[in-house]
């Protein structure tokens, strides 16, 4: 029972609070202070390395694989809103329940797994903020060691609400995608069509259209998403009445990141209809500048910075939350640097790697990018695989918490075709002619 | 607590921010152990757990060949 309950029962009345007129206000009040995780790790999501997917799907296909986004809609979703139920449910991070319910070999393993695929992650994130502001003229020796200081900064002011207004404010920001959209103007017809109806484009299938369906599916779920919502919901101590609420956030934040990533596929377009050649979105920027103008140019480049900052920071956190649950140290952005030395440092220490290796000449990046998209596709399915036993975890959740039966079957299906994708994936890339 | 209906007028709503609430009793693990599987899902896990450290093996081998260490190292 809760606490809360207890004094209300007591006559006793909150110290804090809004008293609010009617019930819609407090509908729309609670949704508000509720408000973020689900936003944040769905737009978090759409980083660095999914806005060179997007882009390069539209670039090299025009509109043909929008339909690609509407399939992973509701996957996005059904699984996020797991991994909230079971934060809310029991108060706690994914990897101390991996631990506390699998033993420690499953611990260490998904602990490890997720450490090295973040890492990964990071410095593809690094690596497109050097690019994206190098093509603005920042060298590398600035834009890299600024953003991890900034980066930094970012989570040490104590308070976990602060961290969450900044990155919410960033993940609108993403509204620019849309404006560069309309811009680029698609024919809305066309767009409309290809997002319901599954086409395939001129060509056939061919190994390189199969390999980005999967770099999408896999740059669209991933494994950090799941430690990182559910520790985020821990953090900001969401209650069991929040979970309606809760759920409307990962549902916005599902709508609003696809959306985005379908802007991001127009913009991609508009270099496909002009026939214009790129391997990177900075590389599209740029030729964009002379036919679209500055304005789009600069846009792109910077949304670019923005995606990797937001895929950093919660990258890194998801990194840190899950390190310090497993070793039992104090991890929260309510603490001041010296109150969890331990939490902050993995948090410093994963971004200040990542933006190392970044700065070393001749780092092989490609093979980095590459190395991601499998290992995280390989470890995803597995990831979902334990949510999906936590999920029906009776003994822990009580029948009130765990996965009804349509739940199951849901999820069920979503591992199988991830798992059948993981397996096409690591086949597509250790045999790179297999579909050819 | 997420609101609460002030006793004095029923049309009054007190929302709490979850920050700012009452802690509540979450679904604890204390006592529990590890978590009951079916023999079928212990086999599952274990077929999985191969499944993931061949295929890890087989990344890291590809990973190294395309950066040319395995060429170097023959």
């Amino acid at each position: 029972m809760r606490v809360a309950e207890l004094t209300q029962e007591a006559g006793a009345t909150p110290a804090q609070g809004v008293v609010v007129r009617s019930l819609w206000k407090k509908h729309l009040l609670t949704f508000l202070m509720v408000f973020g995780p689900g936003l944040i790790v769905m737009e978090a999501d759409n980083d660095a390395g999914a806005v060179s997917t997007y882009m390069q799907a539209g670039g090299q296909y025009g509109l043909h694989l929008l339909w690609t986004l509407i399939v992973l809609l509701p996957i996005c979703y059904f699984v996020q809103e797991m991994v909230a139920r079971l934060g809310i449910a029991t108060g706690k991070g994914h990897a101390a329940m991996i631990y506390e319910r699998f033993g420690k070999w499953w611990g260490r393993f998904s602990l490890i797994d997720l450490m090295v695929v973040n890492f990964l992650t990071l410095i593809t994130e690094f690596a497109a903020i050097s690019l994206a502001l190098n093509a603005m003229g920042v060298g590398p020796w600035i834009s890299v060691p600024v953003s991890a200081l900034g980066l930094t900064l970012l989570v040490l002011t104590g308070s976990y609400l602060r961290w969450e207004r900044i990155v919410i404010a960033l993940c609108l920001m993403d509204l620019t995608w849309f404006g560069l959209a309309y811009r680029s103007h698609p024919g809305w017809a066309e767009v409309a069509r290809s997002t319901v109806l599954p086409t395939i484009p001129e060509g056939g299938v061919t190994g390189s259209l199969i390999f980005l369906i999967l770099a999408i599916v896999g740059t669209t779920i991933a494994p950090w998403q799941l430690f990182f919502q559910q520790s985020c919901v821990a953090e900001k101590r969401l209650r069991f009445a929040d979970l309606k609420w809760a759920r409307l956030d990962t549902l916005i934040g599902a709508i609003f990141t696809v959306a985005v990533a379908g802007a991001m596929m127009l913009v991609g377009n508009f270099g496909f209809q002009h026939h214009i050649p790129f391997e990177d979105p900075a590389q599209l920027a740029l030729a964009l500048g002379p036919i679209a103008g500055h304005f789009v140019r600069n846009s792109v480049l910077l949304l670019m910075v923005n995606a990797a900052v937001l895929g950093s920071t919660a990258i890194s956190l998801a990194s840190a939350w899950a390190y310090g649950e497993v070793k039992g140290w104090t991890h929260s952005l309510h603490k001041k640097l010296w109150e969890a030395p331990g939490f902050y440092a993995t948090y410093m220490a994963c971004v200040g790697l990542a933006a190392t290796v970044v700065l070393i000449p001749r780092v092989p990046l490609q093979l980095v990018i590459l190395s991601v998209q499998v290992f995280a596709g390989l470890i995803l399915p597995s990831a979902i695989i334990f949510l999906q036993l936590l999920l029906n975890d009776r003994e822990l959740l009580g029948e009130r918490w765990v996965n009804r039966p349509w739940n199951n079957a849901i999820n069920w299906t979503i591992i199988v075709v991830l798992f059948a994708l993981s397996l096409l994936l690591a086949a597509q890339v250790m045999l790179p002619h297999l579909f050819n | 607590m997420a609101t609460m209906q002030t006793s004095f007028d029923p049309q009054c709503f007190r929302v709490i921010h979850p920050l700012s609430d009452a802690p509540e009793e979450k679904c604890s693990t204390e006592g529990l152990g590890r978590i009951a599987m079916t023999p079928a899902v212990r086999l599952s896990l274990k077929v999985l757990r191969g499944y993931l450290m061949v295929m890890s093996v087989l990344l890291v081998y590809h990973v190294l060949d395309l950066a040319g260490v395995v060429h170097s190292m023959r």
